[in-house]
């Protein structure tokens, strides 16, 4: 289980992330959402480890993997980006496979388009098991083929490994098909949270209200 | 960043006089000396191009290993490997400056023929002798040996068009 208690991100006089209390059972799976801002990938890189927060106590489990909002090309090709996360040559393959970009496999990752770079980061963070997979907008660069690609990725993945999941998105498909939960933080602050469908008709907040017609589903 | 290549030999030359703190070494005027003196006139430019190229472009790097599990050894080389084209740049910056060294070298040095005068300490008394064609033929070759070591280095770390 992850527990996150009093947690609180200050910069200088900003808070940009402040949550009293707030947890995330075991195998589940929870979409983060919220305006550009509002304190998403603070949030995702303190659970990550990789950002400190100013005040506060966190349970954490074991093994995370950790996508980056903004992807990056190790040198090499697609097989040697994926095998250098831990993966060996089959199982990379397969990844490629899963992620429609098997025919990439020999080119240079840097010379992949957004959306492919995007997928191949994915492919990366998935080469190996682990208890809590945190994905920071993981088809903000994707189109709309892309984005379910990745989706169906995210979700056989899970089916194999049973790890919680929490992913941001500013994707309406993402939102409502990409986890059992719905959170939307508002200015560091949770705003709504619950069964996405709840979230999206009945918002609690105005501020909830706001964001989510702007999707216009 | 870095300091004035004769103030930091007469800094070295004062360490390693005969009444200095390491005198008794007797190093003033070999090569070692000379050596000394290039690192430390050196050393501060290599650590601060290196430092603001971590800073600038490793911060990806170094994020998207985080988020791999990766050790911070793992890290670190991947970080070298990922940066090797600008960490080839930081070690032809401090060759250059290495071989275009006068000042420091002549102060701890001391010139002395076939022992510790190097090519350019050869070119500046060669001018103050007269000797114009032959300052002139060291200088072309000190320019050849610099132009040959940065063709080869920028031809290593150049990355294949296609694979
Ligand atoms: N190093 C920093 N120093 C100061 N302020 C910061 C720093 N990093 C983030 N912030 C601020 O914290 C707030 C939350 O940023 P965060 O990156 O978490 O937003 P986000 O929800 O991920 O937004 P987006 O949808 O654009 O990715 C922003 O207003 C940002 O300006
Ligand atoms: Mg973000």
């Amino acid at each position: 289980m992850i527990e996150i208690q009093d947690l609180k991100k200050i910069y200088g006089e900003r808070t940009v992330l402040s949550i009293p209390s707030l947890r995330f059972e075991n195998g589940s799976s929870t979409v983060l959402a919220g305006a550009n801002g509002s304190g998403k990938t603070t949030l995702i890189k303190i659970l990550a480890g990789t950002l400190k927060a100013t005040d506060g106590n966190l349970t954490l489990p074991q093994k995370t993997r950790y996508l980056p909002q903004q992807s990056y090309a190790f040198r090499g090709n697609l097989i040697k980006n994926i095998t250098l996360a831990g993966a060996d040559e089959n199982t990379a393959l397969h990844l490629l496979e899963t992620m429609e970009l098997a025919h990439l496999k020999e080119k240079k990752a840097s010379s992949l388009s957004g959306g492919e770079l995007q997928r191949l980061a994915l492919c990366r963070v998935l080469a190996q098991k682990c208890d809590l997979l945190l994905l920071d907008e993981p088809t903000s660069a994707c189109d709309a083929k892309g984005t379910e690609i990745v989706l169906n990725a995210v979700k056989a993945y899970r089916a194999e490994n049973d790890c919680t999941l929490i992913m941001s998105t500013h994707s309406p498909l993402l939102a409502t098909a990409g986890g059992e939960r719905l959170i939307i933080l508002g200015d560091g602050e949770i705003a709504a949270d619950g069964e996405p469908k709840e979230v999206l008709t009945h918002p609690e907040s105005d501020w909830a209200k706001s964001f989510i017609t702007g999707w216009k589903i | 960043m870095g300091l004035p290549p004769v103030v930091a030999g007469l800094f070295v030359y004062v360490l390693f006089t005969h009444y200095g703190p390491f005198g008794s070494l007797n190093l003033l005027f070999t090569v070692n000396v000379m050596v000394i003196a290039q690192v430390l006139l050196i050393t501060p430019i290599v650590v601060a191009l290196t430092s603001s190229f971590i800073e600038g472009s490793s911060k990806p790097v170094i994020e998207t290993a985080e988020g791999l599990g990766f050790s911070k050894f793992k890290t670190a080389a991947l970080c070298i490997s990922e940066g090797r084209a600008s960490l080839f740049s930081v070690v032809l910056t401090a060759f250059g400056r290495s071989i275009a060294e006068v000042g420091a070298v002549s102060i701890v040095g001391g010139n002395i023929q076939w022992k510790t005068r190097v090519m350019t300490t050869a070119i500046m008394l060669e001018t103050n002798k007269g000797n114009f064609s032959f300052a002139l033929a060291l200088g072309i070759i000190l320019l050849l040996i610099a132009f040959i070591v940065n063709a080869v280095a920028s031809l290593a770390v150049k990355e294949p068009k296609h694979d």
